[in-house]
This record gives structure tokens, C-alpha cells and sequence, in this order.
């Protein structure tokens, strides 16, 4: 026994002097949340800067609030899927000292409430005439995201009459998995949701007009990367400011995930597939 | 009613001293996270270069040494069943983080109990301490422990610590406290010092006890697993934390019912030792 722990201890200190011996020149690592968009973009990103451009890329999957913490503390050098200027508003607010913005990836992201075709009203000031229809509810997602703030404070003020109607809180994957079993029920039923979104490909969707702008204009979702990236890993941090995601349309990836591919396979996928854009992209960010 | 008292302000107190300790104690804690996360890696590095069935027999021949015939036999048909669905990795990873976080919090733990049980002043000072670490909702550990150890395993071991030391230390200084007086005043009697008295009569005594509460640790940083991934601490919890987003229910409920296999192991291995000795 007290041999075996010897042997322990030794490869212990053998895989630490090893690990510290290649210092880490060429890393990058990646935070992102699980939302259909940011996963299919990080692990691209992750592909391209793994495979075209030889960096050692870790992706970590996380919760919100974390991704902010973790690119403000300098712990990882890069997000790409931050909501602004409304969904991620409070987590700009508290770290935007901290971080640089490099701008939209993508832009017109749409915020509303989201209900299937069938439900046949066109505005959310209508569904105050339908509310047993709806049962009372709007089924929302996380407690702390920007949309549910929003709606809790327009059924607060009774803006565009949902003064009646109750938030139930609760993720993302709940109120997904809600949304699917009503549309199998034929039910009407309401949703805070996003474009772009796999729902909006899976099912016959529409977002309600938003008359009073409860959920603001437009939205861009924007690349985030942390303080001294610039010195640090300059290669890295042009590829984040010069790459141009909005050209490349991601919906491939999306519709794969959705359908249960690993992500980390279908991006490869993507890569492959679209090589010469891709190539064509990084010569021009230089 | 209304009173008239402004809200006291211990939530801008807290924030202060958070952003006062990562400014100028960051670095003690970003040097532990760095040695903490190579011992981690190292450990997970080493349990993986076997090959898995190597490892599920030597887990194997290990458990029937210190337990029983029965749950050696139902450990492995468990690994295997690990393994059979992809999950070895996650497992060895999550399995070394509760290694690893369990033997912080005996180390931090038992020493505590015991001097708790010797000193009624610290023992007093202690409780509500462990009653405010056990019962303050993990959540709010998470996001905080980002500046101090960074994303990843090591802000989920510390925040494992927390939670899950309590009962070692509890239980510790209740088995001392449970040593019959009347013992006791027998090595008084027979003039023996402190010292004889704590490990030649009331730890080996309480030793069924302290146990119980090393198993109740085991038992509390194995369900941290899941909480923790939300931080990126990757394993089984990973795994779970991922499928529920990503809605993939099946893949959820196998890497559920991986966490369950492997604290049953250690729940039942950890029984038997306390009983043993």
C-alpha cells in the first residue's frame, strides 16, 4: 500500500512538472451557455481556431451569470453569445469594465412572445381577450433572464393588458418542453422566445407583435472577450474582432443539434463543409 | 405597517468585501486553484491510464477487501454498466472531485470536531457557523467562488467544502462528547494525560460516528456534482447539467443514474468500515 502511494505521489509530480513545462502559448478558452445559437457558434469558433489556426481550445458549458464572471476574471478569454442591449443587460452593466465588446456576431436577434399559428391573434395587447384561453399563464424561462424581467414587469404595469395573466418562471428547457406538449394538444399557450431559435424550424411559430415595446427593439448578439486579450493572445483576439459570423449562415448546425447530433460533430461538419467560405472569411479579417 | 428603519445594507457589506478579498487575496487563492487543479488533473490523468476494466477490477478487488463479498459483486456489474454507457470518464472525473473534496473537508473537519468537543467556548462559536454553511442554498456560493478559483473544478471543490464539512465536524465532536463519563474518570483515575485520553480512549471510541460523518460527507459533495457543473466542473454532473438544457432526456436520466451507482458504492463501502472498526 505505502509503495502504491509512493508510486502516486512520483506521477503525481512527474504530470505536474510536465504540465507546467508547456506553458500555455497557444490556448484559448470559451464559455458559453446552452442556448441553440451559442452552442452551435462557440463550437465552431472552437473547430476553426482548433483545426485552421492551432490553438488548444477548451469549451465550457455554464451557467449565465458564470460566463460573465468567468470572462470578467480573466478565467476564460471568450464569449460569444451575449444578448444585448436588452437580455444581458444587468450582466453588461455590473462587468462591462472588465471585458471589451467586439460587437454583434449576428444581428436582428428577435425578442417576443412567441405562439403557435393557430393561435389566431396577431399582437400581445389581443391576449387579454383570450386569457382563459392561455389559462392565465405565460410560461417563462429562467428567472434572472432579461425577457423574464421584461414580462413581469409589463404584467406589473398591466401594459398591453396582461396585467392579469401569471409568469411561471422556471428554463429554457421547461418552457420548450411545455411549448412542444401544447402544440401536440392543439392548446393555446404563450412563451417568451428568441430568433434565432431550433423551435421556429420545428414547429409552425409566430412571434406576437409587441405594440407598447415591452420587449424593445431588436437585439444583436454580440462577442465578448476579456481584458489584456489583446497583448496576451493577439492572433486570437483578431480572430474574435475581424471574423465576420455575420456571413455565415449557421441554421445547418442548428437543425443538427436540434435532431440530437453532438455539437462538437456537427461543427466539425460545418467546418468541413464550408472550408473555402470560412478561409475565405479569415484572409479577409487579416 | 411600515417601519421607518432603512433596509440594512449587509448585501452591499458582502459585495464589498468580495471585491475587496479578490483584489488583494486573489493571487493566494488563483496559486491554490493552480496546485489544487494539477493534483486533480494528475489524479483523473492517473486513474484514466488504465484501462477501464483494469480499474473496475482493481476498484473491485479493493471494495471486497474493505467490505463485503456481496458488494464488491454488485459494485462491478455497477462500473461495468458505468462504462457499457460512455460514461467512464465523466464518472473518474466526478469520482476524483469528491476524492479530492471529501479529503479537504475530513482534514478541515475532524480536527475542528475534535477540539469542539474539548472546548465547550469553540464549540459554541462553531454552530451557528456550520448551521449558516449547511443551509445556505449552494446557488450562492457559485458565481462568487469564479473571481477567487476560476471556471471549473476547483471553484466546484470549494464550494463542495462548504457544503459538505458540517457533518464531519458535527459528528466528530458529538461521538467525543458521547464517550461514557464514567470512562472518562477511569483515565483520569489511572492519571493518564490528555493527550493518552483523546487517541487511546474517546477517538477510537467515537470512531463509529466519525465515520458516520465522513459517509455523510461523501453523501453531500456527491450531490454538490450537479450544482457544481453550472460552473463548469464537468463529470457526471456535466453530463446531467448539459442533457437537461440541451433537452435530451434519456442521456440525463443515464448520466442520473451513473451518480446514483457510484454513491451507493461509496455509501455502502463507507458503512462497512465504520462498522469494522
Amino acid at each position: 500500500m505505502k509503495r502504491f502511494i509512493n508510486l502516486l505521489l512520483a506521477a503525481m509530480i512527474a504530470v505536474m512538472m510536465t504540465g507546467t513545462a508547456f506553458a500555455k502559448d497557444k490556448e484559448v478558452e470559451l464559455v458559453y451557455v446552452e442556448w441553440a445559437r451559442a452552442v452551435a457558434i462557440t463550437h465552431v469558433a472552437g473547430e476553426i481556431l482548433e483545426e485552421m489556426m492551432g490553438y488548444d481550445v477548451k469549451l465550457n458549458s455554464v451557467a449565465n451569470a458564470a460566463m460573465w464572471a468567468s470572462v470578467a476574471s480573466g478565467d476564460s478569454d471568450a464569449l460569444l453569445c451575449a444578448w444585448l442591449p436588452n437580455t444581458h443587460a444587468d450582466l453588461y452593466a455590473k462587468y462591462k469594465n472588465e471585458v471589451e465588446d467586439l460587437g454583434p456576431n449576428y444581428v436582428n436577434a428577435k425578442l417576443g412572445l412567441v405562439v403557435p399559428s393557430y393561435v389566431n391573434i396577431d399582437s400581445i395587447a389581443d391576449m387579454k381577450d383570450n386569457i382563459d384561453k392561455f389559462d392565465g399563464k405565460i410560461i417563462g424561462i429562467d428567472p434572472g433572464a432579461g425577457m423574464s424581467k421584461s414580462t413581469e414587469k409589463a404584467i406589473q404595469n398591466n401594459t398591453s393588458g396582461l396585467g392579469d395573466f401569471e409568469y411561471v418562471s422556471g428554463s429554457d428547457a421547461i418552457m420548450v418542453a411545455t411549448l412542444a406538449n401544447a402544440i401536440k394538444r392543439d392548446e393555446w399557450i404563450a412563451v417568451p422566445g428568441w430568433q434565432p431559435h431550433w423551435m421556429f424550424g420545428e414547429w409552425d411559430l409566430k412571434i406576437l407583435q409587441d405594440p407598447d415595446k415591452i420587449y424593445g427593439t431588436s437585439e444583436t448578439i454580440n462577442t465578448i472577450v476579456r481584458e489584456n486579450l489583446k497583448e496576451d493572445q493577439p492572433e486570437a483576439y483578431e480572430f474574435f474582432k475581424n471574423f465576420d459570423w455575420k456571413q455565415i449562415d449557421l441554421s445547418p448546425v442548428l437543425v443538427k443539434n436540434k435532431d440530437g447530433m453532438d455539437p462538437e460533430d456537427s461543427a466539425e461538419e460545418f467546418v468541413k463543409n464550408n472550408m473555402d467560405k470560412i478561409k475565405e472569411l479569415l484572409q479577409a479579417a487579416k | 405597517m411600515e417601519l421607518n428603519i432603512p433596509k440594512l445594507p449587509v448585501g452591499d457589506g458582502i459585495e464589498a468585501f468580495i471585491n475587496f478579498t479578490t483584489d488583494h487575496f486573489s493571487f493566494i487563492t488563483r496559486a491554490i486553484s493552480d496546485i489544487t487543479e494539477t493534483g486533480l488533473d494528475a489524479l483523473i490523468e492517473g486513474m484514466l491510464f488504465f484501462n477501464p476494466i483494469v480499474l473496475i477490477l482493481i476498484f473491485t478487488a479493493l471494495i471486497y477487501k474493505f467490505s463485503t463479498r456481496r458488494i464488491a459483486i454488485s459494485s462491478f456489474a455497477g462500473l461495468l454498466f458505468i462504462w457499457n454507457l460512455g460514461l467512464w470518464e465523466a464518472t473518474i472525473s466526478t469520482l476524483a472531485l469528491v476524492i479530492i473534496a471529501t479529503m479537504v473537508s475530513v482534514a478541515v473537519g475532524v480536527p475542528l470536531g475534535i477540539t469542539a468537543a474539548l472546548y465547550k467556548s469553540f464549540h459554541r462559536v462553531l454552530m451557528p457557523i456550520l448551521d449558516f454553511m449547511q443551509t445556505m442554498p449552494a446557488f450562492v456560493y457559485l458565481i462568487p467562488a469564479i473571481p477567487f478559483f476560476g471556471l471549473g473544478p476547483v471553484s466546484a471543490i470549494f464550494t463542495t467544502v462548504i457544503f459538505s464539512m458540517p457533518p464531519a465536524i458535527r459528528l466528530t465532536s458529538l461521538g467525543i462528547q458521547q464517550v461514557p463519563t464514567e470512562l472518562i474518570e477511569a483515565a483520569d483515575a489511572f492519571g493518564s494525560t490528555k493527550k493518552q485520553k483523546l487517541f487511546k480512549l474517546q477517538l477510537p471510541i467515537a470512531m463509529p460516528t466519525i465515520m458516520a460523518g465522513i459517509n455523510q460527507t461523501i453523501m453531500l459533495a456527491l450531490s454538490m456534482v450537479v450544482i457544481a457543473a453550472m460552473i463548469g466542473a464537468g463529470g457526471l454532473g456535466g453530463e446531467v447539467w448539459r442533457s437537461i438544457q440541451r433537452l435530451w432526456m434519456g442521456r440525463g436520466f443515464e448520466a442520473g443514474i451513473a451518480v446514483v451507482i457510484i454513491a451507493m458504492i461509496l455509501d455502502r463501502v463507507t458503512q462497512k468500515l465504520s462498522e469494522k472498526k
